[in-house]
């Protein structure tokens, strides 16, 4: 039974330029409204991020340089990881699976509305914290993982650390909240004949990440509590020489949070990308099991590695020897993942469109980001290129080539069903390649960078031989992909005016988020097609190669 | 308020209390397990200053105080679910009577370590030991706050069978609160003294 | 006026045996990997060009899976890694100081300061700063702490990093097979001065070490001329002997606040490496630290052009 075509037409999107359309923004509890506040909010966040990595491009442009003075930069390069870490890349995230998580199990809302906006406020509030710090003369400048003992009171005597600690807590409290939020959502409201097994891998991740979330988030509160506690209440817990304290103390506390923060960082990435690569190959994701099956292992793994950003540090040969091994091991289902992915677009019919290109990139860039990182894993080679530009180079390979990148692809996939309408097709493209040669320019050099002795956080840097020419080049990357981020921002904004109207499903995909008008009424669905596979739209559409009579089918052949 | 699917849910509304609570209080676990590592990470470091200063056996008395509390809640619970409101007051009562008691044996264990110049940041085991038994302190009042509403609400009329996850979600926190003290106890007072 | 960085400092052009098995290890993992990666890369772009949608409408075959083929990929890429992790536990002995012959090490130890780097020879009671001078083809054993905030020793060409915690004491071997001067710096953010805690090292024949060493375990040359006596005195006198320790100057007690200033004319830098050793660089140094190393602990003492003359004499003084 074909599902009734319904004319396509834009749903009016939520008015804004009413006076209690503005107030609607600010006190709902629709997951809907609240997923686009995360979203428009991280992305302000991602300029201002954006922002302070061109500044620090600026000052490595040229050896020796003093367009800024040392304190600014290292305030500078503090809060560039601090907000596209806390402020950027995990509310976009959360705010996604906030708009697409529901819809995509059929639900109406998430399990606590109320929560789900408090959970967005107090991360506006922490955000603004981090920041109110600028009044103070002194924005946090201790590294974005503020080890111990420098971001003590007695090296960093001035208040910004004291204002990232109170506003990562603030953050920290409103992701746990998203994240116990999403979990009761996926665990108690699934469509009727949602099992497990016919759960989009997108939600699968989702339901991880929030995981993660719920085990990782806690520990960085202990810590930061403890760090505060040093500075503002003259405790001992990381004042290490002076009483007892202990420095690594603090950095296995911040890494038992820090290396599962990277995953939270990448899994919702996953999941996008199980979503588009098969809807742009109009074949199913190959090895579904194994993508979900690999997420859960990497989920777990992810808590049993933290120790590798510790092998510098002058630890045992057995606590070595145990770590490297567990990160060696987690490459393993990340790749899993990638090859189901490439074998899912084997023997396709792909739609070359924009959202699949970012899919194609986040692969190949997402694999070499892996490779460093297995390097890393292997403790001699971390002896050497730890804390270089080679750890610089791999880390933005994974967040940016990877989970930006797969986030585009999301987004261009995504926003149709967000607005109503498409994203431009044309810059789309442009935005693709500026951002592939932009990216690409700036970070791949910095591997080369590390290997000939570049540290990483230094202000400026003597004129060692190709140290000039190789910086120039990131550089000039950075801006080229600097044009790209403004590209796609203009693409966000001209195509919610002008872009061609979407209707429900206008690339013909699968998962019940399709099957609702775009943009989703307040209460998501008018009826909801029957769920026996995981892609009930396609059972729907092409009944006689339904998913649910796979089985029936290949028994008859 | 209102979470109503378009089609049936696959479980009542009411059990998402429960399942929240639970992934909850299983996060807030990390907050203490984070805490009581640090205390032990820490302990090379206290010298003689625990067992020269904390009053395992007094503290052993309020902990069964705690621990008790946990069984009252039960009796609340089950009086509860039998519609016999006004027995379920008097262990919620109860409930809160012992967890007062406990904490006035912290208080009493604090005084005397403060007296004793053992002030909050005077070294590493007296920085580690106030926050860790500090927290849990913090979390034991903010169960009390909410045995106390549904104490009041109760006296108020207002807490009916239809609040049967309310009931359950905040007996699952006292739970939880009773196991940490179970730990901190063993790790402060039996282990690293 | 000679270039204090013409030299490449890589990880890939090793002059330790220990940095020469960690590029080993370094390069067959690379190897591996390139593989992994074109492989990969290749495959990607094939689909993307072999099964591009050419309008003919229809689906694909609806393929969900094929379990061969995810054992496999499993399989062998957890088979290279036992591999790469035996490979690693080797390198990480053969890089370890417990793992080599103690015969004949020379030992030091290196104290990490904000922003600048403490070397202590005890046998010879040598101590001096930013410049470490060894004898090549002999193990350095290096004890390595901070006496404030968490620093790193990185050499790449003589062995691996490592951090130096305070309250942590480590140890760590280097080695250099020639000699030559070896460029490293602080791989660990420690504050404002950070970029400029670079490090020198100076490998030498055993005999050029030996004479380095004896002449640096001499006081600091006495003055020969009214210009560096008046530097002597100002030295004691001002509070530079409140941090800094010459020995030999009369100060009442060895300070290290600040690099140990014995012998300060035998090196080839200032202020772990900013700018060259000259008297001109110097006096500028003192004149106003910051122009050269914002951020720098030591203070602006407002000397007079005169008082700058006589302590640059006194301290760039030669046998």
């Amino acid at each position: 039974m074909r599902q009734e075509s319904i004319a396509p037409h834009a749903l009016p999107f939520p008015p804004l330029n009413k006076g209690w359309g503005w107030l609607a923004w600010f006190s709902t509890t629709d997951h809907k409204k609240i997923g686009i506040l995360y979203m428009v909010t991280s992305l302000f966040f991602f300029g201002v991020g954006g922002i302070e990595a061109l500044l620090i491009r600026i000052q490595l442009a040229a050896p020796n340089s003093r367009v800024l003075t040392p304190q600014e930069y290292d305030a500078v390069f503090t809060m560039h990881g601090t907000t596209m870490i806390f402020l950027v890349v995990m509310p976009l995230f959360i705010g996604v699976a906030n708009y697409l998580v529901p819809l995509m199990i059929g639900a109406r809302d998430v399990a606590f509305p109320r929560l789900n906006a408090l959970g967005y406020w107090v991360f506006v509030l922490g955000g603004i914290v981090i920041y109110l710090a600028l009044f103070t003369g002194s924005l946090a400048d201790a590294g974005w993982f503020s080890y111990a003992p420098l971001s003590e009171a007695a090296y960093s005597s001035r208040p910004g650390v004291d204002y990232w600690i109170v506003g990562l807590i603030e953050t920290g409290v409103g992701t746990i909240g998203a994240a116990v939020n999403l979990l009761a959502t996926i665990v108690r409201y699934r469509a009727p004949g949602m099992t497990w097994r016919r759960m989009p891998l997108f939600v699968w991740m989702m339901m991880i990440t929030s995981l993660i979330i719920l085990y990782a988030l806690t520990p960085l509160n202990a810590g930061l509590i403890m760090l505060l506690g040093d500075r503002i209440l003259h405790m001992h817990f990381f004042r290490a020489n002076v009483s007892g304290g202990s420095a690594i103390l603090w950095q296995h506390i911040f890494w038992f949070f820090g290396h599962p923060e990277v995953y939270i960082m990448a899994l919702p990435a996953f999941g996008m990308m199980s979503e588009v690569v098969p809807v742009f190959s109009r074949k199913p994701i190959f090895g579904y099991t194994f993508v979900a099956g690999s997420g859960i292992a990497i989920g777990l793994l992810s808590f049993a590695v933290w120790v590798h950003h510790m092998f510098a540090v002058g630890l045992s040969t057995p606590m070595n020897a145990v770590f490297s091994a567990a990160s060696m091991l987690i490459a393993v289902p990340t790749g899993v993942k990638i090859f189901n992915w490439s074998t899912t677009m084997f023997q396709g019919r792909l739609r070359l469109d924009t959202p699949l290109l970012f899919a194609a990139a986040f692969i190949i860039q997402f694999v070499i980001g892996g490779i460093t990182g297995v390097m890393f894993a292997a403790v001699p080679i971390d002896w050497q290129l730890t804390d270089s530009y080679f750890v610089v180079a791999h880390f933005h390979y994974v967040l940016f080539g990877g989970s930006m990148f797969g986030l585009w692809a999301g987004i261009y996939y995504w926003y149709p069903k967000i607005t109503g309408r498409l994203m431009d097709e044309r810059l789309g493209r442009w935005h693709f390649w500026l951002a592939v040669i932009g990216f690409n320019m700036t970070f791949f050099v910095q591997h080369i960078l590390g290997l000939i002795g570049m540290p990483r956080r230094v202000y400026t840097y003597p004129n060692l031989p190709g140290y000039a020419l190789l910086n120039m080049i990131s550089t000039i990357g950075a801006f080229i992909l600097a044009a790209a981020v403004l590209l796609f921002l203009w693409n966000l904004v001209v195509s919610f005016r002008r872009g061609k109207i979407a209707g429900d499903n206008p690339w013909d995909a699968w998962t019940l988020e399709w099957a609702t008008t775009s943009p989703p009424p307040e209460h998501n669905f008018e009826k909801l097609p029957p769920v026996r596979s995981a892609r009930p739209l396609f059972d729907l559409n092409h009944p006689e190669l339904a998913d649910h009579a796979r089985h029936t089918r290949e028994a008859k052949a | 308020m209102t979470t109503a699917n378009t089609t049936a849910n696959t479980g009542t509304n009411m059990n998402r209390h429960k399942v929240g609570m639970l992934f909850f209080i299983s996060s807030e676990i990390f907050f203490f397990l984070t805490l009581l590592s640090s205390y032990a990470y820490l302990s090379g470091a206290f010298g003689n200053l625990p067992r020269q200063s904390l009053a395992v056996p007094r503290t052993f008395v309020f902990s069964l105080f705690l621990f008790s509390s946990s069984l009252t809640i039960w009796f609340a619970e089950r009086a509860f679910h039998r519609g016999k409101h006004a027995t379920f007051r008097g262990w919620m009562l109860a409930t809160i009577g012992l967890g007062l008691v406990f904490l006035t044996g912290q208080a009493i264990e604090y005084t005397e370590l403060i007296r004793t110049g053992i002030t909050l940041n005077y070294d590493v085991f007296s920085s580690a030991f106030f926050t860790l038994t500090g927290f849990h302190g913090l979390h034991v009042v903010t169960g009390l706050i909410m045995l106390g509403s549904l104490t009041g609400l109760s006296f108020a009329g207002k807490l009916g069978p239809q609040n049967e996850s309310a009931v359950a979600t905040i007996a699952y926190y006292w739970h939880f609160v009773d196991a940490v003290w179970v730990a901190v106890f063993t790790v402060a007072y039996l282990i690293f003294i | 006026m000679h270039n204090l960085y013409s030299t490449v400092s890589s990880v890939l052009s090793p002059a330790s045996p220990y940095a020469a098995d960690i590029g080993r290890l370094f390069w067959i993992t690379l190897w591996i990997s390139l593989v992994i990666l074109v492989g990969v890369s290749a495959f990607v772009i094939f689909n993307l060009v072999r099964y591009r949608d050419r309008g003919q409408g229809g689906l694909p075959p609806q393929t969900h899976g094929n379990m061969v083929v995810e054992v496999t990929w499993t399989a062998i890429p957890l088979a290279i890694l036992v591999v790469l992790f035996v490979l690693t536990l080797q390198t990480m002995a053969a890089v370890s100081p417990a793992t080599h012959p103690k015969a004949d090490p020379v030992n030091v130890d290196v104290v990490a300061h904000q922003w600048w780097w403490e070397f202590r020879y005890p046998g010879a009671k040598v101590v001096t700063a930013n410049e470490l001078h060894i004898p090549v083809g002999k193990s350095i054993h290096i004890q390595l702490t901070s006496a404030d905030v968490i620093h790193d020793f990185w050499v790449p060409e003589l062995g691996r990093k490592m951090d130096a915690v305070p309250g942590h004491p480590n140890t760590m071997v280097i080695q250099a097979d020639r000699p030559g001067v070896y460029l490293g710096a602080c791989a660990e953010y420690c504050g404002a001065g950070h970029a400029w805690m670079r490090i020198r090292v100076v490998a030498q024949t055993e005999a050029d070490y030996r004479v380095w060493l004896a002449s640096q375990a001499q006081p600091h040359p006495e003055p020969k001329t009214a210009l560096q006596a008046n530097g002597k005195a100002l030295f004691v006198g001002l509070t530079c002997s409140s941090c800094h320790t010459v020995t030999g100057s009369g100060a009442p007690a060895s300070k290290d606040v600040g690099p140990d200033l014995t012998h300060l004319a035998d090196r080839q830098t200032l202020a772990a490496g900013v700018v060259p050793n000259t008297p001109e660089e110097l006096k500028k140094w003192l004149a106003d630290p910051h122009s050269i190393k914002p951020g720098a602990n030591m203070p602006n003492l407002q000397l007079s052009s005169q008082q700058l003359d006589a302590l640059v004499a006194y301290l760039e003084a030669q046998p």
